[in-house]
């Protein structure tokens, strides 16, 4: 299993002006804003190459690898915490980097990955479903794996895979709730195909309206004498025709 | 078809609809999802129309979730009705989406089933949409 350390180096420049202006000229030079902080120093916003930034989420360890920066001939250990997409064409917008000391113990979310194929899915017709796609550990920084396998070859209809069953060394320690569910095999709700008569009481329901929630007995008078102003008004409507 | 149990007020005005939806963008859910490509109103028949669609083609298998609820009133009048007279009574309900939105999403089916269900749901609706699924699922 790769662990999170990565021979990268990843070039950073200073950066000036903190607003939406400033941030939208740098995207448009092909840079990202992005800003460094942790380990006690103060945090510096900085661009960085968001092609690099990519390479990196999208490797084996993803947000989890550590990498080198390099900021005013200096160079630090750090790892993405946060980072921001578009939304329509997934175009990285920001990160947040952390900086990291190798020695300390650190919490992060590690991906899990299900391994092998459910006798539950597989002869008993169940469907598989991953409740948990990643898990909070701690450990110190060279000991972060880049995921964490949940074996599913044994998995019956109805049985759940839990974090503790999850494999691990014991350099981690689990954050989140051992007992925690992360997959389990289901039964699918069959399809029933609704009679002609039950879709038309259904057309029917769908004119009916929800509940207005009413706020105060003055209110409620108001709109009674409201209503009937205009139960009044069709009739005169009608007379005019 | 999808409507709120409870409601403050019983009409809306239409409301503007700019921007992207800087939430409810990324997959939550399953493994495949279906993607919004542009702002608009889609009704709760279309969405029902569309959840029929997919669940038909997948039949035994997969489980799926609909990210979107319509819980604005749409009014109309009645049909030869002079102008005036205040608005009309409400009608259906519409669920206001921006690009980027996900609308469905789909978990335990391989990958080709689940873009022709999203496919077939896709013509259901009456907007731009794109097929997606995460990384490193096949």
């Amino acid at each position: 299993m790769a662990t999170a350390t990565a021979e990268k180096n990843v070039e950073a420049q200073p950066r000036q002006g903190g607003g939406k202006n400033d941030a939208r000229r740098l995207r448009k030079s092909g840079l990202i804003p992005a800003v460094v902080y942790g380990a006690g120093q103060d945090s510096k916003p900085v661009a960085v190459d968001p092609k690099q930034i990519r390479r990196i989420l999208n490797s084996e360890t993803g947000h989890n690898s550590i990498f080198d920066l390099s900021l005013d001939g200096q160079s630090a250990k750090v790892m993405i915490v946060d980072w921001q997409f578009e939304p329509i064409k997934s175009a990285l917008l920001h990160v947040d980097l952390k900086r990291i000391a190798m020695d300390k113990v650190l919490q992060v979310r590690v991906p899990i990955v299900l391994k092998g194929e459910a006798p539950g899915v597989k002869l008993q017709g169940g469907v598989l479903e991953q409740m948990l796609r990643e898990v909070e550990i701690e450990c110190l920084p060279g000991d972060i794996p880049g995921h964490l396998v949940a074996d599913v070859s044994k998995l019956e209809f109805g049985q759940t895979i839990r974090i503790s069953d999850l494999a691990h060394d014991d350099k981690l320690k689990f954050i989140t709730d051992e007992n925690q569910a992360v997959a389990h095999v289901t039964a699918v709700k069959e399809v029933v195909e609704a009679a002609p008569a039950e879709v038309a009481v259904e057309a029917g329901a769908t004119a009916a309206e929800p509940e207005v929630i009413k706020k105060g007995k003055g209110e409620t008078e108001g709109e009674a004498a409201e209503g009937g102003d205009k139960a009044a008004k069709p009739e005169k409507s009608e007379k005019k025709k | 078809m999808l409507m709120p149990k409870k409601v403050k007020y019983r009409k809306q005005q239409r409301g503007r609809m700019c921007g992207k939806a800087w939430r409810g963008g990324e997959l939550s859910f399953g493994d495949f999802g279906l993607k919004v490509m542009e702002p608009g109103w889609i009704t709760d028949r279309q969405i029902e129309a569309s959840r029929v669609a997919m669940t038909r083609f997948v039949k035994r298998g997969g489980k799926i979730w609909i990210r979107l609820f319509p819980d604005k009133p749409v009014t109309k009048k009645p049909a030869e009705t002079r102008m005036g007279k205040g608005k009309g009574a409400p009608d259906h309900w519409v669920a206001v989406v921006r690009p980027g939105k996900i609308l469905f999403e789909m978990e335990g089916v391989s990958a080709s089933d689940a873009a022709e269900a999203m496919r077939l749901a896709s013509h259901k609706l009456p907007l731009r949409t794109k097929f997606v699924q995460r990384e490193g699922v096949h």
